[in-house]
């Protein structure tokens, strides 16, 4: 995948990578005197490289070959068991159950993510006074915790004095009602508000840093040519934005897909909200079944990175301007 | 330009009156724009303002049916509860606040530390195994954040280090490195090479050159670089929740959410707390917003 670079900022965005699609050896900066330096150049990458192999490598692995094992601490000893893992997840209801309710975090969170962010980047594409500023404010969904994110907007949910049900009662709707962990889809739907709230901030940077790029001859040429508006978002800004608009939907599917905090907080257990990540937790940390747990979180990471690239096949278009 | 974006404005105007005319349509269509923005930043900050109001509420007053949208009797009482009292809630708090502090601190440090070094030896030094090693790292970022879930929990207890702040660091700085090694490799391979050559021929070694020369131009990268993993520790939940299972460890985080499940503790108290969970990294990004975008754009280019 291609990088994304913020135009006009501090120069930090400039990836050495730039478009070339990556594989190749990044870097025109590096010639000359470097060849023959010795031991240093492995000391320096050691340490990272030490903690890169023991804490995700090594990891990993275990969690590819133990899922074909039962790992139970209630059930001793750790044997090889083949597909069972896979097949008590999949007959499973709490799992199939927490796996369409994560489809649709997932539906919901992307979509109104993606949206927002471009609609928001398109607001702040040309420079006016204060933009800054209100990039400051826009970015602070994305610095908060989670988990305290769930505390926030369970005060605007609340039914008796949340911020939308007086709102509702006040314009004469008789709110009241909004209660989390009745219906599942609007509980799903107002939890993942909640995860929206929180990634949207980088959505909107990723768009825009791609909008930047955009020069702005194209829009005097095309309202030359009598485009109108709407015209020149559908057809210019849009297909240019297609690369930063990829990234921004590749890192709503990860955090939808793997979503924990939010439903944790505001709904509980509760089978109107869990998800595949929460279930995971459940039956690794309660269950004491590290088996399926390996075996749910590979399949999770499949599912990630399957989604991840069918995305970046879909949306993204190599840009050249 | 943003003139260049409406078409038809009705009036038909001559060459001469252009500036004019263009003024006039910045104008309009600033309205819809400003109406946007102020959405867009109203949508950032009410549930944040909610919270602030709610915290500086009674009980009785955030619980009432006849909501006040203003606290009308604003009060720091649960402040004062949350920092002085004795009791247990807050003392809770108070304890899970310095964790997280010291856990964020730490993986911070010393991730920032261990990544400037690799970083710069990716980004100056060719030696063998030099792109297998880099592409190693980045690709680790494309784990999703739990898939090493389990293991590292499994990994810790075997070596005595649930519950401990090490285990904790230990497993924020495996996750925070390679986006960190990523950013401070762009940041280096974007600074001129002629800069330490100069140095090299004066005959400081590497290391000189990288402390006196180098270090110097990437403060910026390092800054956001720590902005990043900071911000990134901080918001973490699931990772603590498994690896630590009493106050010793437990960062604000867990001990806020464990609250919430617990219907006894007052919803202003429980805000009061939320907003102290807030205060830090809410700082940070209004005061720090410049490099923590560079950073993260830099960051997102994986």
């Amino acid at each position: 995948m291609s990088s994304v670079s913020a135009a006009g900022s501090a120069g930090l965005a400039e990836s050495p990578r730039g478009g070339s699609g990556g594989g190749t050896t990044p870097s025109p900066a590096r010639r000359g005197r470097s060849t023959g330096a010795g031991p240093l150049p492995y000391v320096l990458v050691a340490p990272v490289i030490v903690f890169i192999a023991g804490l995700a490598f090594v990891p990993a692995v275990f969690t590819i070959v133990q899922s074909f094992f039962t790992v139970n601490a209630l059930d001793p000893p750790t044997r090889f068991s083949g597909l069972r893992n896979f097949r008590a997840l999949a007959e499973s209801d709490a799992i199939r159950s927490s796996l369409a309710n994560t489809a649709l975090y997932v539906v919901v969170g992307v979509v109104l993510s993606t949206v927002l962010g471009i609609v928001m980047a398109i607001l702040l594409q040309r420079p006016f006074r204060g933009r800054s500023l209100v990039i400051a404010v826009l970015i602070l969904p994305w610095a908060l915790p989670g988990v305290v994110e769930g505390i926030l907007w369970s005060g605007i949910f609340d039914p008796n004095a949340g911020l939308v049900s007086a709102v509702m009662n006040d314009v004469g709707l008789g709110g009241g009602h909004l209660l989390l962990g009745e219906n599942r889809v609007l509980t799903i739907v107002l939890i993942e508000l909640v995860q929206v709230w929180q990634i949207t901030p980088l959505s909107v940077l990723l768009v825009l840093a791609a909008l930047q790029l955009i020069p702005d001859e194209l829009y005097e040429a095309a309202q030359i040519d009598g485009c109108s508006r709407w015209g020149a978002i559908r057809q210019i800004t849009l297909p240019l934005a297609r690369p930063g608009i990829a990234v921004c939907m590749v890192q709503a599917l990860v955090a939808t897909l793997n979503v924990f905090d939010q439903p944790y907080v505001l709904n509980g257990a509760a089978a109107t909200g869990a998800t595949v990540t929460m279930q995971t937790y459940f039956v690794s940390f309660q269950n004491l079944d590290f088996g399926q747990g390996y075996a749910l979180s590979l399949f999770i990471t499949v599912l990630t990175l399957v989604g991840s690239l069918v995305i970046v096949k879909a949306v993204y278009r190599k840009v050249e301007l | 330009m943003s003139a260049a974006v409406t078409t038809r404005s009705g009036t038909t105007a001559a060459p001469a009156t252009v500036p004019a005319r263009r003024r006039h349509r910045t104008d309009r269509m600033g309205a819809g724009r400003v109406v946007g923005l102020v959405l867009a930043v109203l949508w950032s900050i009410v549930p944040i303002y909610w919270a602030v109001k709610t915290s500086l509420q009674t009980e009785a007053d955030a619980r009432s049916a006849d909501t006040q949208y203003v606290p009308l009797h604003p009060t720091l009482h649960n402040y004062a509860r949350l920092l002085t009292d004795d009791s247990d809630v807050p003392g809770q708090i108070r304890r899970s606040a310095l964790n997280i502090v010291v856990e964020c601190g730490l993986a911070t440090i010393v991730t920032v530390v261990l990544a400037t070094l690799a970083a710069y030896a990716f980004a100056r030094f060719r030696f063998r195994g030099r792109n297998v090693f880099f592409y190693a790292v980045l690709a680790t970022m494309a784990f999703p954040p739990y898939t090493t879930l389990i293991p590292l929990y499994r990994i810790m207890s075997l070596f005595g280090l649930v519950n401990t702040y090490a285990g904790i660091v230990l497993v924020y700085v495996s996750g925070f490195l390679p986006l960190a090694t990523w950013v401070l490799h762009n940041y280096f391979a974007s600074i001129p090479q002629g800069i330490e050559e100069a140095g090299l021929i004066d005959g400081a070694g590497r290391l000189q050159v990288l402390r006196h020369l180098l270090l110097p131009l990437a403060v910026p990268g390092i800054i956001s670089t720590a902005l990043i993993t900071f911000l990134f520790a901080w918001g973490q939940f699931l990772f603590p929740l498994v690896l630590s299972s009493d106050l010793s460890t437990q960062p604000l985080t867990v001990v806020i959410a464990a609250l919430q499940g617990r219907h006894v503790v007052p919803s202003t108290l429980l805000n009061a707390a939320g907003v102290l969970a807030i205060v830090v990294p809410a700082a940070l990004a209004l005061v720090f917003n410049r490099y923590i975008v560079n950073g993260l754009l830099a960051g997102s280019a994986k």
